[in-house]
């Protein structure tokens, strides 16, 4: 009898204990979204303002901002950003935190959740992890901090409009990458086929591809490549402006698809089956030189110049780029973009001088520094893309640094509290599809019926 | 050494005026009673008053028995801490869940039975199901056949017994992720993979026609079993080699001077005997089958790591709403009736305990 008494009295403890854990933690979080509520009211930013003037001035003199980020010894621009930042301000210090990039945003979400995080700056992947946090309501809207400070949204061209959220902006662009058409010239060389223009469309693309093919076994050579993601194929689709991915009716991706499909048909392209297994990276591909042309955006300019500089890729160095190709009668330069962007946390222990290194990373001074790696910043002039272009190692032609000029962004995945639904449905279609599981038909079929059952709900 | 009180007489003899006619009442009762069992707990209570007594008497703070128990306890607390903390409070947390609306951050929300309404209407988490079961199905058998032809084949007298069962072994061991990365190698869905040079060379089947393994809907669930087949017998094996040399051989004497051949020798003595084994074999690999998660991530889940219909198993379901769309309340709820299922085959491997035991 004691013993069974005490028992279910340690059981009971153990339960209340866990439970007012639990409750303890929601209770905490749900008030994350109300102080977020006071701050729109605009009256109570001053009341944000001291507390933050107070935290720093308790920190005797240096104030550390825990900045989040993912491989930080791959990218080369975490390094030189933190340095002039530093040298901007010397009672800052920037601590980086690298989360790993797999799963970042996973991570990222999980760290926010709950109470126990104390990022002042986060760096955020995509729009799908973007709005996962903005639902979540983790977020500082920015709206105003942007007003007080008058920053001039113009720059973005327009990106920032595609991502805010009931007109309300919780992040703010730094690095902006878009798609573009690597080609190797040595293949076009050996084949004899004029180099791709920066004005041609999907049939002279698939033409071009054509032309340099070569199935003989062991001698291959590939006119074209498309990477696994989705993106690589089903995106072509949404260039003309005239549907987005978030339609519920896919029809318009037919034509792509039935192109892509007969390219990997003839060998002009890589089976999709054999890449998705064997996991073979884009780079991988591209670099074994056996590659004409590959889409794939512009963050992959640093790594192909790092790495012909270092000796690794030997097969590829005579590279140039083009614009993306583009449907009849479309203007060409229309390409996807992903934007890598900066937020604030409801729970960020500084949040002025957190808005304040925000600022100067999205702003022209950190363009001028990403610029400098290579890196495609969010704002884009004409002295900017000179300096991309200008880099050592960059294609010498002018055609190459005229890709560099975009007429029409789309994003890759738009806002939408959604998205990570419809990705997971847009993958498995593209992967369906892509290893001739469905017939393009049944798959378009397959997109529309579910995206219309999530968008419905 | 308990400190001892001030005794207050007067309290002790109204203790013991109270105790003492209990005893005696006890004692009584234990001498007429005639059944053995009520007896004997008849005498764990004429324990306790005695000790009441004591205490009475000495005016200790604990009975003796209540300080063994609590040494008891102390003994467990850490284990008993460890698991409430980790394992019973979050287990009790995904229960409540299961009927709330949650992402984490924002309230949660009560939402009855809905998320279990949700799952019935759940695309992905039917074929989560339906794949979860034909992967079990497949699996269980198809892993004990090997497991115990491998023990049976490697308790034999023959040279370099043990080499082959450290080579049997191996695949247990090795790296879920290397060996996945080359099984789809071998496995490869082009013309010129290993699998299907063998397959187009040897059998003539048109290169159409070939199979495109984990990247094929038709193809992927049994190149996953194939996989964990192939993965895992090495574990059941030595389970059934020590079953193998627990039986008695004795027995196979006896049978061989009856004139009993090799299969009569396997069908009527080593198969009844291994029965405990196989049914232990049984109920782990099942409860193994339906958490698996791991080895279909690896083999069918792409750069991108995202499982199709034709693949996607129910913990990763449980995952992918958990924290890909952080519907921790929907998750909870599939994790509920993985655990139903999983309760069930746990609860007829009691059952069959009694049974062997």
């Amino acid at each position: 009898m004691m013993k069974k008494r005490l028992v279910s009295l340690a059981l009971a403890a153990a339960m209340a204990g866990t439970l007012a854990g639990c409750g303890g933690g929601s209770a905490e979080t749900t008030a994350a979204p109300e102080t977020t509520k006071a701050a729109e009211a605009a009256e109570t930013t001053a009341a944000a303002e001291t507390k933050a003037e107070e935290t720093t001035a308790a920190a005797a003199g240096q104030t550390t901002l825990k900045w989040s980020i993912w491989d930080k010894d791959l990218t080369t621009y975490y390094k030189p950003l933190v340095e002039a930042y530093e040298a901007k301000n010397p009672d800052v210090k920037i601590e980086l935190v690298d989360l790993g990039s797999s799963d970042y945003q996973t991570v990222l979400a999980t760290q926010l959740t709950g109470s126990g995080s104390d990022f002042d700056v986060v760096t955020i992947k995509d729009v799908p992890g973007y709005t996962t946090l903005v639902n979540k309501g983790v977020l500082e809207p920015l709206n105003d901090y942007i007003a007080k400070d008058s920053v001039d949204l113009a720059a973005y061209k327009g990106l920032t409009d595609q991502i805010s959220v009931e007109d309300k902006l919780y992040e703010l662009p730094f690095r902006s990458d878009f798609w573009l058409v690597y080609y190797n010239k040595d293949v076009f060389d050996a084949a004899g086929v004029a180099y791709p223009t920066n004005d041609m469309t999907f049939a002279q693309y698939d033409e071009i591809a054509r032309s340099l093919t070569n199935d003989e076994p062991g001698a291959e050579v590939y006119g074209a490549h498309y990477h696994t993601w989705r993106s690589a194929v089903q995106l072509f689709g949404i260039l003309d402006g005239k549907n987005t991915i978030l339609d519920g009716n896919y029809d318009f991706l037919k034509p792509y698809y039935e192109m892509v499909l007969a390219e990997q048909e003839d060998g002009v392209c890589q089976d999709y089956a054999t890449l998705k297994t064997s996991n073979l990276h884009y780079s991988g591909a591209f670099a074994q030189g056996n590659v004409g042309m590959m889409n794939m955006g512009t963050w992959f300019i640093s790594t192909m110049i790092d790495k012909i500089k270092a000796g690794e890729y030997t097969e590829c160095t005579n590279w140039g780029l083009a614009k993306y190709p583009h449907a009849e009668g479309v203007e060409p330069g229309s390409t996807l973009a992903t934007i890598t962007s900066l937020a604030i946390p409801t729970t960020a222990p500084n949040k002025e001088l957190a808005w304040d290194f925000v600022k100067f990373v999205c702003g022209e001074e950190g363009a001028d520094i990403l610029a400098s790696t290579g890196t495609i910043p969010a704002i884009m002039t004409d002295d900017i893309a000179n300096m991309v272009s200008g880099i050592e190692g960059y294609p010498a032609d002018d055609a190459s640094k005229e890709a560099l000029q975009t007429s029409n962004l789309y994003l890759e995945m738009p806002v939408s509290t959604k998205s990570s639904e419809i990705e997971t449905v847009l993958n498995e279609a593209h992967d369906n599809i892509m290893t001739g599981n469905m017939t393009i038909d049944d798959g378009i079929a397959d997109m529309n019926e579910k995206v219309s059952a999530i968008l419905g709900q | 050494m308990a400190k001892t009180k001030v005794i207050d007489p007067a309290e002790t003899a109204r203790k013991l005026s109270v105790l003492e006619p209990q005893l005696k009442d006890l004692e009584r009762q234990v001498d007429a009673e005639t059944d053995a069992k009520k007896k004997a707990r008849l005498a764990k209570k004429v324990e306790k008053v005695r000790d009441k007594i004591r205490q009475a008497k000495t005016g200790e703070r604990f009975s003796r028995q209540t300080k063994r128990d609590l040494i008891a306890y102390s003994f467990i607390a850490p284990n008993f801490i460890g698991f409430a903390v980790f394992t019973l409070g979050p287990v009790i947390f995904a229960f409540v869940l299961a009927f709330l609306k949650w992402d984490g951050n924002n309230p949660m929300q009560f939402a009855a039975l809905d998320n279990f309404a949700m799952m019935v209407g759940n695309q992905r988490f039917l074929a989560s199901l339906r794949n979860t079961i034909v992967y079990c199905v497949a699996t269980v058998p198809f892993t004990l056949v090997c497991a115990l032809g491998l023990a049976v084949l490697l308790n034999q007298k023959i040279k370099g017994r043990n080499f082959f069962r450290t080579v049997s072994f191996f695949p247990y061991v090795a790296s879920l992720v290397a060996v996945a990365a080359v099984w789809n190698m071998l496995f490869s869905p082009a013309k010129n993979g290993p699998m299907n040079m063998i397959l187009y060379k040897v059998f003539h089947i048109a290169a159409k026609e070939l199979p495109k393994w984990s990247a094929d809907k038709d193809w992927v669930m049994f190149t996953i079993v194939l996989f964990s087949v192939w993965k895992n017998m090495g574990y059941y094996m030595v389970i059934y080699l020590a079953g193998l040399q627990g039986i008695n051989g004795e027995l196979y004497e006896a049978a061989s001077l009856d004139g009993a051949n090799t299969w009569q020798k396997f069908r009527y003595i080593t198969w009844p005997q291994l029965q405990p084994t196989t049914f232990f074999v049984t109920i782990i690999l099942t409860i193994n089958c339906f958490k698996v998660y791991d080895i279909v991530y690896m083999l069918a889940g792409g750069s991108a790591g995202v499982l199709n219909e034709s693949a996607i198993v129910l913990v990763y379901h449980i995952y992918e709403e958990a924290f890909r769309n952080w519907n921790l309340g929907y998750a909870s709820a599939c994790a509920m009736v993985l655990f139903l299922i999983v309760l069930v085959i746990t609860l007829i491997q009691f059952r069959g305990e009694k049974k062997y035991a």
